[in-house]
């Protein structure tokens, strides 16, 4: 064996073993240190409602045109359902927000992860507007439904993709909708 | 165990090789991360650990590794650390996590770690480069601290989260621009003092030598002429 060949083994050798020793580390810190991923949503929805959420309903969630359903959960004692919605087409990107039901109805709407900007030009009360939605009888909902004075047009749009992704599914895979 | 050498390392890493006022390494974080005291902190706390760690395992396996696989080694090694801190954050600080996640995973490029790794630890002794990370890492949180009080302090008006009663927020001092302007001012700063004490002490140095004989002698002919 030449000694090219001999220092290039001994190489990628000591590589794979430095490789493993860092990963049974990791594997052992892991152990301690693991997180649910599911966990930090379940506890927003709890301290949001108040209500308990034991486990995600749905964690696949569902893909919609332009908006889609992250994580979908039912409070422990059947009176919210939670919504972890993402509406596209922000000026950041998507646009996150925790949507709270009762019997169909929008209690309340938290803004969740999002990169917009103009927050600031926003009404302080503006997620107000949508508590009192009765989702089952809407069909579908754009940004020609949400009421701002803001001009930040594409965080609207978003806003109002990440309602319509709730209250399509809802009504396509919920009992109380109108395809339920 | 040298103890002039311990104490050239302690000392070379806060101040005359400080990772961000002298040798304006890890200029990224130092920006991004400074807006608040408490990120300030967190990110030097974070880039310590991992610069500690990561310096004693390379200088422990320094005669293991093969010159031509090196840097991959030193980032496996590396990004190991800077994972696990990523772990503890998540697990333990998931807030201040959320608002740094992006910039803990970035460590392992921060030309600090691999400056280290490949100028001090590949070269030294466990003890001394263990030691180098802590200065190393004491110099790069203090400046990061440093910035951050004051940018905290004209962005905010505030003290670690704590609102300065009288001290309005000023707009537009929260920009990445000003963070850069804050650096250099305070970099400069730095310097300034360091030279200074540097000139004050090399001054000291010569006022206690003994009259230079060569000086004595052209004192003496002066007097005979």
């Amino acid at each position: 064996m030449s000694g090219k060949v001999r220092s290039m083994i001994q190489g990628v050798a000591v590589l794979a073993c430095i490789a493993l020793v860092c990963g049974l580390l990791l594997g052992a810190v892991n152990y301690f240190t693991y997180v649910d991923p599911l966990q930090p949503t379940l506890d927003r929805f709890t301290s949001d409602t108040g209500a308990t959420f034991p486990e995600m309903t749905d964690e696949d969630g569902q893909e919609f045109e332009n908006g889609r359903i992250v994580y979908y959960a039912r409070s422990a004692d059947g009176a919210y359902d939670a919504f972890l919605a993402a509406g596209g087409g922000g000026w950041g990107g998507e646009v996150q927000l925790y949507v709270y039901l009762q019997g169909g109805v929008i209690q309340k709407v938290v803004l969740g992860d999002n990169s917009e900007t103009l927050w600031d030009t926003f009404e302080s009360d503006f997620f107000d507007q949508f508590t009192g939605l009765d989702v089952c009888s809407a069909d579908s909902f754009t940004e020609s439904d949400v009421s701002t004075g803001a001009t930040a047009s594409r965080t609207i749009r978003a806003v109002a993709r990440a309602i319509d992704a709730v209250v399509a599914y809802y009504n396509a895979n919920l009992e109380g909708g109108s395809n339920g | 165990m040298d103890k002039a050498k311990i104490k050239e390392t302690v000392l070379g890493g806060i101040i005359k090789n400080n990772p961000t006022f002298v040798l304006v390494l890890g200029t990224c974080p130092t920006i991004a991360m400074t807006t608040s005291l408490s990120q300030a902190f967190a990110m030097g706390v974070a880039t310590t650990f991992v610069l500690i760690f990561s310096n004693l395992f390379i200088s422990l396996l320094r005669g293991l590794i093969p010159d031509k696989v090196r840097i991959p080694c030193y980032i496996v090694i590396i990004s190991t650390f800077v994972t696990i801190v990523r772990m503890v954050m998540q697990r333990f600080m998931p807030d201040l996590y959320g608002t740094m996640r992006a910039f803990i995973d970035l460590i392992v490029v921060n030309c600090i770690i691999l400056a280290r790794a490949e100028s001090f630890a590949s070269c030294n002794k466990p003890l001394y480069a263990a030691l180098d990370g802590v200065s190393v890492g004491l110099g790069f949180t203090g400046a990061l601290c440093l910035i951050g009080i004051v940018r905290e302090f004209l962005a905010g008006g505030s003290f670690a989260g704590i609102a300065i009663p009288g001290f309005p927020a000023m707009s537009g001092t929260g920009a990445s621009a000003f963070g850069f302007i804050v650096f250099g001012c305070l970099m400069a700063l730095f310097n300034f003092i360091i030279q200074k004490l540097e000139a004050r002490k090399e001054k000291m140095k010569r006022a206690s030598l003994p009259l230079f004989d060569g000086k004595a002698e052209i004192v003496k002919e002066g007097t005979e002429k």
